[in-house]
């Protein structure tokens, strides 16, 4: 995002809107171009008296950021706007997470820090130690230059989004071990991750997950999502 | 994406918000999900949600319902936020006998949810948890203004934004409900929960 200076009247209206914190006022607005994600939050507050705040020609890099950052944008590679996937929402007729298996993800940059893809690749890699395989309807698999490792394409490596998911699903003999290997990379992060996990409710009523969690030195929100299985065709169950 | 994940504060904060939402799966049942996302969203907009959006469009603040309403495309989400369980509980009743095909989602308390669930002969089908925040903590503000910027998922409401709407409605300059009405705002997808945000800028300008 830019700022027209010949319009800024310098009022600093725009700064507190910046989820980045990269609108710098001196004199006039300037925007800090390695720190913005082109998120358009800014853009489409309308808090500018004067519309002096423009998106203007995005190069490739820019654009990448904008569909990691700008919910707005539908990615090719899911055909779902926002920067994920349908993951749970829709599992009942996906039949993407079965009995027996977690789906983890990690969504990088989130809350409120963002995150350079250096970042995500540690957390990808320590995943991919296991074995796992990246969901593919997500736009950080798509940016992997080999799945199996977690290497993030080299021309995205410093760019900075708002967040960024790993996600996969994984055998849940596996999933002790792998939680507790993000916890140990997340030490060497400069940003911050949100952690989730979802799972099939077992027909007694429990949530293999939660015990998982527990092993793994977690506490599982009391909140959460729930489908609650009204979609349409359902799944086969295996 | 796990825009309504996440959201933080302790079982007595959360008591009051829930999310009710619909998607349909691409590749699977999405095709003329649009008309189906009309008659999702005329059944939750008779139980007066506090905010309503659809992720395609915008928010019950910004584009307003007209234009929500007339929008709906196949790759839609949409969602209505609420305040009580015993209108989720209706609310889940009324989207069972229409029977759309959609998935529904709801997000909130899971042990409430559950409870809602069985009043209507539904069952949990697939459950996700937050395990927190890891890495870099040290970078985040006040619990106090994650719970209020966490409402959106997709990061849109800024720490400062926050700290200075609290800031506003401490010195006088606007009021808790127009601030709350601010952040929300922000939000394109309209899942900010509009009267909990009241209530904890309220707290945090006290
Ligand atoms: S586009 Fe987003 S990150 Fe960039 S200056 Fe605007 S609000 Fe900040
Ligand atoms: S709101 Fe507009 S006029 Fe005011 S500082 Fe920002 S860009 Fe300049």
């Amino acid at each position: 995002m830019r700022v027209n200076e010949e319009l800024c009247i310098g009022c600093g209206s725009c700064v507190p809107y910046c989820p980045m914190g990269c609108i710098n006022l001196d004199g006039k607005a300037q925007i800090d171009l390695d720190e913005c994600v082109e998120c358009g939050v800014c853009f489409r507050s309308k808090v500018c008296p004067v519309d002096a705040i423009y998106e203007g020609e995005l190069d490739e890099l820019r654009l990448f950021r904008k569909t990691f950052s700008d919910p707005w944008i539908v990615h090719p590679s899911t055909n779902v706007p926002g920067r994920g996937t349908e993951e749970m929402k829709t599992n009942e007729v996906t039949g993407r997470f079965k009995r027996g298996y977690t789906g983890i993800a990690i969504e990088l940059g989130r809350p409120g820090t963002g995150t350079r893809f250096y970042d995500v690749e540690k957390i990808a890699k320590a995943c991919a130690a296991f074995g796992v395989e990246f969901e593919p309807q997500n736009p950080v698999t798509a940016i992997m230059s080999d799945k199996k490792t977690g290497k993030i394409d080299e021309r995205f490596m410093n760019e900075k989004t708002l967040s960024a998911i790993v996600e996969f699903t994984a055998p849940n003999d596996k999933v002790v071990d792998i939680l507790k290997s993000v916890k140990e990379a997340s030490k060497e992060l400069s940003t911050v991750a949100s952690l989730e996990v979802c799972c099939r409710r077992e027909p007694d009523g429990s949530l293999p997950m939660e015990e998982l969690a527990k092993k793994a030195g977690f506490t599982p929100s009391l909140n959460g999502k729930v489908n609650v299985g009204l979609g349409r065709p359902l799944a086969k169950e295996e | 994406m796990t825009h309504t994940l996440h959201r933080r504060g302790s079982a007595e904060s959360l008591a009051d918000d829930f999310v009710v939402f619909a998607i349909a799966a691409q590749g699977f049942n999405a095709e003329g999900a649009a008309k189906k996302f009309e008659k999702f969203f005329d059944i939750v907009k008779k139980y007066n949600p506090n905010n309503f959006g659809d992720m395609r469009t915008g928010n019950s603040l910004v584009a307003g319902e007209d234009v929500i309403r007339k929008s709906f495309k196949d790759n839609s989400i949409v969602h209505a936020v609420f305040n009580d369980e015993d209108t989720v509980t209706k609310v889940l009743k009324e989207l069972k006998e229409a029977d759309l095909g959609l998935s529904i989602v709801v997000s909130g308390l899971v042990h409430k949810t559950d409870e809602c669930c069985k009043k209507v002969g539904l069952e949990m089908h697939t459950v996700e948890k937050s395990l927190g925040i890891i890495g870099n903590t040290p970078r985040l503000p006040d619990e106090s203004i994650l719970e209020v910027t966490t409402m959106c998922g997709h990061g849109m409401i800024a720490f400062n934004l926050v700290k200075k709407l609290a800031d506003d409605v401490k010195k006088g300059r606007t009021s808790p409900n127009k601030a709350a009405k601010e952040i929300a705002k922000q939000c394109v997808c309209g899942v900010v929960n509009i009267p909990r945000v009241e209530r904890l800028i309220k707290a945090m300008a006290s």
